[in-house]
């Protein structure tokens, strides 16, 4: 071996020289042998291993779901509804003598508590519902879908806004591109069940707080990453509210 | 990796369990920095920021 390098080096060079070279590759070899390892763990880590963490937390978090809606407080409440692009429009005018319609409301639930289920019956993985916890930090979001504080919880009068991931933490959101217009998504909590359907679909910059913004009636905005493998921009799909303990009250049937 | 091994101190029960403790950090460690990689990189989770 080292003959064949002695006889190999420059006649007025480093009889080493040979021998560096050959540990410079070596080196460079494992280095490459390193990275792709490193970036096959990625790949592995992101897409089974986050996904069995939150499918392990899901179905603890289902059964805390569960037991929220048994445990949590709901009352009714008089329903005013809030006036949009009305300018400077009086307030409306209460009747007494009219019967106030009422809503079913539920206490806020703190940040991290697991406090919803959707369901969408047209997408495989959501069929069977996944649990929809407060709070969109990536904490929150590790279960996969999350519910944005500050906008109305679902089946309340306004724009309820949920985001889950696209391609990791199992995925919830994986096809969301798949939904059309009249699909329908169901959001159980402890009010009962409310029923959207699919309006439309918009792909944005994930700084365009205005799919978030307060709507008149009841709306469910559900945000993802886009495209797939790819934060770059937001997948929002809007719904309306066409069922629910609340629908008379807000849509006055 | 056999010589790494082997360079572990103490005797052979005692470098068996250095190694899985190694191992184990090492995993943990990865975990973490994959973790970072995927929700800067890769799924953010959707939101809206």
């Amino acid at each position: 071996m080292t003959d064949s390098v002695t006889s190999t080096a420059a006649p007025n060079g480093s009889p080493r020289v040979g021998s560096r070279v050959r540990k410079a590759i070596r080196g460079v070899g494992w280095t490459l042998i390193g990275l792709g390892l490193f970036l096959f763990g990625f790949v592995v880590h992101q897409l089974y291993v986050t996904t069995w963490f939150a499918q392990q937390s899901n179905e603890q978090l289902t059964v805390e779901a569960q037991e929220h809606f048994a445990s949590v407080e709901v009352t009714e409440v008089p329903y005013v509804p809030k006036e949009f692009d009305n300018g400077d429009a009086p307030p409306p005018v209460i009747d007494p003598d009219e019967p106030q319609p009422t809503l079913l409301v539920e206490e806020q639930p703190e940040i991290s508590t697991p406090f919803a289920i959707i369901r969408i019956p047209t997408i495989d993985r959501l069929s069977e519902g996944w649990t929809v916890v407060e709070g969109t930090s990536r904490a929150n979001l590790k279960n996969g879908a999350g519910h944005m504080p500050f906008t109305p919880l679902p089946g309340q009068p306004g724009n309820t806004v949920i985001s889950g991931h696209r391609t990791t933490y199992g995925a919830p959101f994986h096809e969301l591109d798949t939904l059309e217009p009249g699909d329908l998504i169901e959001v159980e909590t402890a009010i009962g069940v409310s029923t959207y359907a699919v309006t439309g679909s918009e792909i944005v910059q994930p700084n365009e707080l205005w799919v978030t913004e307060p709507r008149e009636g009841a709306w469910l905005t559900l945000t993802t990453c886009h495209p797939k493998f790819s934060s770059r921009q937001r997948l929002v799909v809007f719904a309306e509210l066409v069922e629910g303990p609340n629908y008379d009250a807000i849509f006055g049937a | 990796m056999k010589r790494a091994f082997f360079a572990l101190p103490g005797p052979l029960p005692i470098k068996v369990v250095l190694a899985i403790v190694v191992v184990a950090v090492v995993l943990v460690a990865l975990h973490f920095i994959y973790e970072w990689m995927g929700s800067t990189l890769l799924d953010t989770g959707g939101a809206i920021e």
